[in-house]
């Protein structure tokens, strides 16, 4: 058995562009969804700021909306706005903006429920030493919730995955692309594999590196 | 005038049908230097109370008043002025769980913005002063219950407060390791001239190292006093189980399985006249015989506290004699059956 022509090449553009996409989303989404989860949370009624309950309700109803769209469709719905913005469609350029703003809801929620975990009375303890707002969310809140933090930005890297995939499907790039177009239209079964066995071998690194890393804060 | 004061505070939880009053106008004044417990069963509205003092909870309506000034009155940042001058300790330590001994000593002086060259001593003087010098660099998961409490007191003490709040803090230890942190609160409070209010719901509590004490019962304090008074002469039903609780009495011979031969007397007494021959004075100047049915002497704050039961046979005049003899004596006596007065 021969494999396809280009075989080698394709698939290290594909993991290449896959691995761009992913990236530069997974910071991004960080960057924005943790801020989100934060704000989630420490918005709540009852929390340190709640009196600002309102806030908590529209960026809630907000998450919301963005994640009730199954990501293939909600990907097409603002491809205009994504032209207008980087000038194209198509291309793992084009793909990082739905790809960070769907995968910045997903992390607003797991951040939320992560840093829900840590101790009312661990706060009030520290409202009580007299801690303003910020430093009960940057002494407190954020290193006391770190073990789930950690394990909320692996989920959502292996998340951009699946969907960096997905995009790829409508012209993205990336693995998912060349699966789609090769492995499954030319029904190049060698291709096909090579990218499930790739994004396997990438999913399983990624979750056991996010698993001892938040092991190591666990004390 | 008063350190702390609370002002016919009241504090509702929810609204409409389902809320619940959990203080209903508390009047409380704690004096610079003292001890101040609050005792009450769960849902009394003590922890309530104590969180009131430091805004953790808003009243309702009413005041509080910290050193003369309003905290219900009083800004964000003010409060948190204030805050500093009040350390508070918890039921479940509420440690930072990232942070060891010694930074969860430090994190009040990091958040009061003290320069860090300053802040290590402190941290080392404040872990010696509640003995864990050596588990400077431990995690609250490597530390016991009692270990943990003593970094809750650093924790406390770090910003040089004048009053220490006490949550239920010995309320998730065991009896000896209680004991040890009330010695240690009482020690700290002696050594940087601290107030303290405490609030539990053990009597033992209040006994080994209150000052006063307040009886709480359904958002209301029914009685407070001196903590020995309220041992002696508890005015409320409330207050009696509390100290029937640490006394362990009984107020009938049938409790005791014997019938007594004359008067069975209660007596209460405290400080110099434990003492004192008392039972071989009954025996000598009115020819009464005093049988011990029960007894026991207790510590309060330090001194000795005696309860006995006592029956007392002999002719009658001696008994009456007796009888006024003993309510001439600074105690507390109780007839409990009539035979005396027949």
């Amino acid at each position: 058995m021969t494999l396809t022509p280009n075989f080698w090449p394709m698939l290290q553009t594909a993991s290449l562009e896959t691995l761009y996409m992913v990236s530069v989303s997974a910071a991004l989404t960080t960057l924005l969804g943790l801020p989100l989860g934060v704000a989630l949370v420490v918005t709540r009624p009852g929390h340190i700021v709640g009196r600002l309950w309102r806030v908590n309700s529209s960026l809630g109803a907000a998450i919301n909306a963005l994640r009730s769209v199954p990501f293939i469709i909600f990907m097409v719905a603002i491809l205009d706005w994504v032209r207008l913005l980087v000038g194209t469609g198509i291309g793992p350029t084009a793909v990082i903006i739905p790809l960070t703003l769907a995968a910045t809801a997903f992390m607003a929620r797991v951040a939320e429920s992560a840093l829900l975990e840590v101790p009312h009375g661990v706060i009030e303890a520290a409202q009580s030493a007299g801690a303003t707002t910020w430093q009960i969310i940057w002494h407190v809140l954020l290193p006391e919730a770190r073990p789930g933090l950690i394990q909320a930005v692996t989920i959502t890297v292996i998340n951009l995955i699946g969907c960096s995939a997905m995009a790829g499907a409508i012209g993205g790039g990336g693995l998912g692309d060349l699966g789609i177009r090769y492995g499954y239209q030319r029904h190049l079964l060698d291709v096909l594999w090579a990218t499930v066995l790739i994004l396997m071998v990438w999913v399983q690194v990624i979750q056991s590196l996010g698993d001892r890393v938040a092991d190591h804060f666990r004390s | 005038m008063a350190l702390i004061e609370a002002r016919q505070l009241v504090k509702t939880f929810g609204d409409g049908q389902r809320s619940v009053e959990a203080l209903r106008g508390v009047d409380l004044a704690v004096e610079e230097g003292e001890i101040f417990g609050v005792i009450g069963l769960s849902g009394a509205g003590k922890s309530t109370l104590i969180r009131c003092l430091n805004r953790l909870e808003r009243p309702t309506s009413g005041q509080v008043m910290i050193e003369g000034r309003d905290l219900t009155a009083m800004s964000e940042s003010e409060l948190r002025q204030s805050r500093r001058r009040m350390g508070m300790i918890f039921q479940h330590f509420d440690l930072l769980s990232s942070r060891t001994a010694a930074g969860n000593v430090s994190f009040p002086l990091e958040t009061a913005g003290q320069p860090q060259k300053l802040i290590k001593p402190r941290v080392d003087e404040l872990l010696e002063l509640v003995g864990l010098t050596d588990k400077a660099g431990a995690y609250p998961s490597q530390l016991s219950g009692g270990q943990k409490q003593r970094v809750g007191i650093a924790r406390a003490l770090a910003v040089r407060p004048r009053i220490l709040l006490c949550d239920e803090a010995t309320s998730a230890l065991d009896p000896r390791t209680t004991k040890s942190i009330l010695a240690l609160i009482e020690d700290v409070k002696n050594r940087l001239g601290l107030t303290v209010v405490l609030i539990t719901h053990q009597m033992a509590v209040i006994a080994q190292i209150c000052d006063r004490v307040a009886v709480m019962d359904n958002g209301r304090i029914v009685e407070s006093g001196p903590v020995i008074e309220v041992f002696t002469r508890p005015g409320h039903p409330t207050s009696q189980s509390f100290v029937d609780e640490v006394i362990n009495q009984t107020d009938s011979a049938a409790g005791l399985g014997c019938q007594p031969k004359g008067d069975l007397v209660r007596l209460l007494y405290t400080g110099r006249l434990a003492r004192e021959p008392l039972l071989s004075t009954l025996g000598q100047r009115f020819q009464v015989e005093a049988a011990i049915l029960q007894g026991r002497v207790d510590q309060i704050k330090g001194a000795p506290f005696g309860t006995l039961l006592l029956d007392l046979a002999g002719p009658e005049e001696g008994r009456r004699q007796a009888l006024a003899y003993l309510k001439s004596l600074e105690l507390t006596v109780k007839v409990l059956n009539h035979d005396a007065d027949a």
